[in-house]
């Protein structure tokens, strides 16, 4: 059965009809109900294309199932979801509410279908279509300099990246003479070495590199976290991040598998990837230390946990390369995908929180979480446990994942990437304990409770459960990671 | 399968909730019980200590290889990565397991006095940690050694951090970044260790000696420093003297007499057993660290102004003692050193836990440690007095404590394996050296006019002289520990010379 169109059908209807819904019932936030289960669908259709093996024939081609595509999609949908979900405390007043679903709900669409594409061309649609909302999104606080500053950013960076990821579609396809990845695929098999074809690859690191927060691409993350709106900003973090994920996966590491970047020089793509790693986890990691406000913390945090995920990628493409180590790129893969599965639950537990913050303190700098254990338990648990997790420390969910991907590298000539990884982890506790620290050690400037509303009480419940739930039994997780990852050896 | 060690491990992490919530209700009810679960704990330990030692010449049959008690389930299998939950326990680990009991209800009883803040968090916590360290102890699997050994460290933060000295928050930033950097350079020799071998595993048993000679250096060296972090050994130990200062004096307690030992379990059951052939070609340089810790720790300490940094290097010098024996025993082949390193690691858990925990009770009856503004604390405070000559003398190395019996074995096998050892000797007269002078400025001395302050309950007074018992014990009886000892050395050493 096609379970992802009636996703897509479930997700399309809702997007167009949110804000008709809304100037009819505008009392009762029918919009934001809507939303919700219309996501709560799209999941659960997901879910059931995973178990039972649906497949999708009617848009020719252009979409393909399988788990990579269904682990990609339960995760955005889900953080979509949550950031739903908790919109309905936070998002902004005003006569733009009814719009503000339908961008979240389109954007949502567009990274399902991004999930699952199959095609170049597919691909640029879903990418845009999940990108242009989010540029209106970010600039939804109209009223804030802040949010202004932020959304210009973005968008400018934004209509970069997709025009570079065009004209390397374009090259490919000059190339290739077909847009279908397996076609492009198999033609490149056959073909002498082009540099056409090295600059694409490159054209599409840097193009996806924008989304998935890579140094050096990276320039607009933390201004766009900082100045969205809080519930935006863990969209960002935890969605579209991941989608520049899939895509990179979809396209970089296909074509990686039968082409080398440059025959016979230091010049490879593993090369050029691990590089990129050990650049993004260290600057995203020195630079979190410095921060004053938890959204650039995070942002910078979320910048260096793609450097760990990037670490995977590399060594599957350096086993690609050499036919060598073919049992280190599993590991790597799986463990890849997993950190993605585990960053999403664990930034977006972190970013809820810590605009829960700002909503109820009205402020967002690090001074604010001084003795926030006693006002904001549940909000200061939530922090320490995804600041834990995110460090990578047992027993929770961030340890299993860096272990596959970190061990993966270990006995190869990339072993450099885990020491690297290694020191940068080590080096990350720093700033993740002096947040724990101000929580839980200092006296903040007032003892008294401050509300926790339930809606988000919920979420950090359901979010925490899953950090320590996977953390102590994440066999069915890395499991799913692992038929996820088989899909991209062929 | 014996599920024993599944529940000395388990009994206090899952008992640390309801202490939490027994104690938000009712003080005495929620210290009752965890006192009661402690205790438990202690039972088993010395069911664990007792089956060991019982079966230490047959071991082979009750478990696998050598280890007795084992208990093996598949936790993580995708593809042809696997992690087991795999726990065991051996010559050893039973020593240790049993310490870690009896320290902690050590701990408990003098919480009782000297904890008075937000204690439901606390006696929580303290389980936790108790839990976390048998884990370590008991782990056969290197992702699970790894699970607890990284565990360990959370409730120690906030342990030092909320309930510590005046410069608390800094002390305990400083031990977590320290043992996390160490914890994460070990867990580099951990995964090399899983790619060391064909088909990949992390089981203990089965990678023991299997392991490429020609790629065990550069992990042996990640997981020293990572081991000799948490000892500390000198030059890595800069944590050591805030940590053990600062933390209130229940917790100095179990840092310095279990969680220390932890290092060392880890440098022969895990540097030593997966990496021997490389141990033995560095063992000369591992042993000169371990002088060198001895010698740095004794020095400083006879400069130290205040009785707990004193036992804080007291304690580095003792943990000196435990790289040394046992890499003596690597480089040289008689088991006498690492007999010797275990069985320090054994009493140095009574040593320096009776040390600390009287410092507590001298802070908290006379408001100071500082050595300077102490005297005559033997006509203001007998018991305590006394107490801390006796305890001092255990520090010592002087008979009748067992730990004189741990430091001849170890500088015998050190000199076992080079003469030059015998400048280890002086250690201990150091030592004695320093002391002596304390007791006679602080214990001795006449009181002067003002001098004033509570002495011990009788009760904690009788309890804390139980604790010397084990070390009385283990000079007469030192073959409870050495025996289970031996067979697990001479395994290492058919390991070392394979």
């Amino acid at each position: 059965m096609e379970y992802i169109v009636v996703a897509v059908v479930a997700l399309g209807a809702a997007a167009l009809g949110t804000p008709l819904l809304q100037a009819v019932g505008r009392r009762f936030r029918a919009g934001a109900y809507a939303s919700i289960a219309a996501l709560g669908i799209a999941i659960v259709m997901v879910a059931a294309n995973a178990a039972y093996g649906g497949s999708v024939s009617s848009f020719g081609g252009l979409l393909v199932s399988d788990a990579l595509g269904d682990l990609f999609a339960l995760v955005v949908l889900s953080m979509s979801l949550a950031v739903a979900v908790v919109s309905i405390y936070s998002s902004p007043n005003g006569p733009n509410l009814p719009s503000y679903y339908s961008l979240l709900v389109f954007s949502a669409l567009g990274m399902l279908l991004l999930s699952y594409s199959a095609d170049l061309l597919m691909l640029f649609v879903a990418w845009e279509l999940m990108s242009l909302p989010t540029y209106a999104l970010a600039g939804f606080d109209k009223k804030r300099v802040q949010s202004n500053e932020a959304a210009t950013k973005y968008a400018i960076l934004g209509a970069l990246s997709s025009a570079i990821i065009l004209y390397a579609m374009s090259l490919t396809y000059g190339v290739a003479g077909t847009t279908q990845i397996s076609g492009v695929v198999a033609k490149l098999a056959s073909e002498p070495f082009n540099p056409l074809v090295s600059v694409a690859i490159l054209l599409f690191v840097v193009g996806f590199g924008f989304k998935m927060s890579i140094v050096p691409f990276h320039m607009w993350v933390p201004d766009a976290y900082e100045g969205s709106p809080p519930a935006v900003a863990t969209l960002f973090a935890t969605a579209t991040k991941k989608a520049g994920f899939v895509a990179a996966i979809r396209v970089v590491l296909a074509v990686a598998t039968v082409y080398a970047l440059a025959p016979n020089s230091i010049f490879t793509l593993a090369n050029v990837l691990a590089v990129l790693a050990v650049i993004t986890m260290t600057l995203g990691n020195v630079a979190a230390l410095t921060q004053k406000t938890m959204t650039r913390l995070l942002a910078y945090s979320s910048i260096a946990q793609a450097g760990y995920i990037l670490m995977g990628f590399a060594i599957f493409a350096y086993s690609q390369q050499t036919g060598l180590y073919s049992y280190n790129a599993m590991l790597g893969m799986t463990g890849s995908l997993f950190h993605i599965i585990n960053h999403a639950i664990t930034k977006g537990a972190a970013f809820l929180a810590a605009m829960l913050v700002i909503v109820q303190l009205k402020r967002g700098d690090l001074g604010a979480y001084n003795g926030l254990a006693k006002r904001m338990p549940v909000t200061a648990f939530t922090i320490a446990i995804s600041f834990l997790a995110l460090g990578g420390i047992p027993p929770l969910s961030g340890f299993w994942s860096k272990l596959l991907i970190f061990v993966s590298v270990i006995n190869t000539p990339l072993a450099w990437l885990a020491v690297a990884a290694i020191l940068n982890s080590a080096f990350s506790l720093g700033y993740y304990f002096w947040v724990i620290k101000r929580m839980y050690l200092d006296q903040g400037e007032s003892a008294e409770k401050v509300k926790e509303p339930f809606g988000f009480v919920v979420v950090f419940a359901v979010l925490v459960g899953l950090i320590i739930g996977i953390g102590l039994f994440p066999q069915p997780v890395i499991a799913f990671a692992h038929a996820a990852a088989s899909g991209i050896f062929t | 399968m014996n599920p024993t060690l599944s529940i000395l491990l388990f009994l206090p992490i899952v008992a640390s909730f309801p202490s939490y919530i027994l104690l938000s209700r009712s003080r005495t009810a929620g210290i009752w019980f965890t006192l009661s679960v402690v205790m438990a704990e202690l039972l088993l330990a010395v069911y664990v200590f007792y089956f060991v030692y019982t079966g230490f010449n047959g071991l082979g049959q009750s478990g696998l290889g050598q280890y007795a008690l084992t208990e093996q389930y598949s936790w993580v299998s995708v593809g042809a990565f696997g992690v087991s939950y795999l726990v065991g326990v051996d010559g050893l680990s039973s020593p240790l397991v049993l310490a870690t009991a009896l320290l902690t209800v050590f701990a408990m009883v003098g919480s009782r006095r000297l904890i008075h803040k937000s204690e439901p968090a606390y006696y929580a916590l303290i389980l936790l940690f108790e839990g976390a360290i048998m884990g370590v102890f008991l782990s056969l699997n290197l992702v699970l050694f790894y699970f607890f050994w990284d565990l360990v460290m959370i409730p120690m933060f906030f342990l030092i951090g909320i309930w510590g000295g005046d410069r608390r928050k800094y002390a305990a930033m400083k031990f977590m970044i320290f043992i996390f950097t160490g914890s994460m350079i070990l867990l580099l020799a951990l995964m090399a260790a899983y790619m060391g071998v064909t088909p990949t595993t992390f089981d203990i048993p089965s990678l023991a000696g299997k392991i490429p000679a020609s790629i065990q250096y550069l992990p042996l060296l990640a997981s020293f420093i990572g081991f000799g972090i948490k000892l500390p050994v000198f030059p890595l130990h800069s944590w050591l003297p805030d940590a053990y200062t600062q933390a209130p004096a229940p917790v100095a307690v179990l840092l310095a007499g279990v969680q220390s030992a932890m290092g060392g379990y880890g440098l022969i059951r895990i540097s030593i057993g997966l990496f021997p052939q490389a141990s033995h070609q560095w063992a000369w340089a591992f042993m000169a660290v371990g002088i060198v810790t001895m010698f740095y720790g004794a020095g400083v300490a006879i400069l130290s102004k205040n009785l707990r940094s004193m036992f804080a290097y007291t304690s580095l010098a003792g943990m000196g003692f435990v790289v040394f024996g046992s890499f003596a025993t690597v480089a040289s082949g008689s088991i006498i050193g690492m007999q010797g390193a275990i069985l320090e690691m054994f009493v140095h858990a009574f040593t320096a836990g009776s040390l600390f925990m009287l410092a507590g009770y001298i802070q908290s009856g006379l408001g100071t440690t500082d050595i300077s503004l102490m005297n005559g604390l033997r006509s203001v405070v007998p018991r305590m007095g006394t107490l801390l000559v006796f305890a001092c003398i255990g520090a010592m190395a002087l008979p009748p404590f067992g730990s004189f019996v741990a430091e001849v074995l170890v500088i015998v096998g050190g000199i076992h394996a080079t003469p030059y050892a015998a400048v280890a000797v002086l250690v201990p007269v150091m030592i004695g050296g320093y002391m002596l002078w304390m007791i006679k400025r602080a214990v001795l001395s006449p009181a002067s006019a003002r001098a004033s302050g509570t002495d011990l309950h009788v009760v904690d007074a009788a309890v804390f002289a139980l604790y010397l018992v084990p070390l009385i014990i283990m000079m007469f009886f030192s073959i409870l520990v050495l025996g289970p000892a031996a067979p697990v050395v001479q395994h290492l050493l058919q390991l070392v010379s394979h």
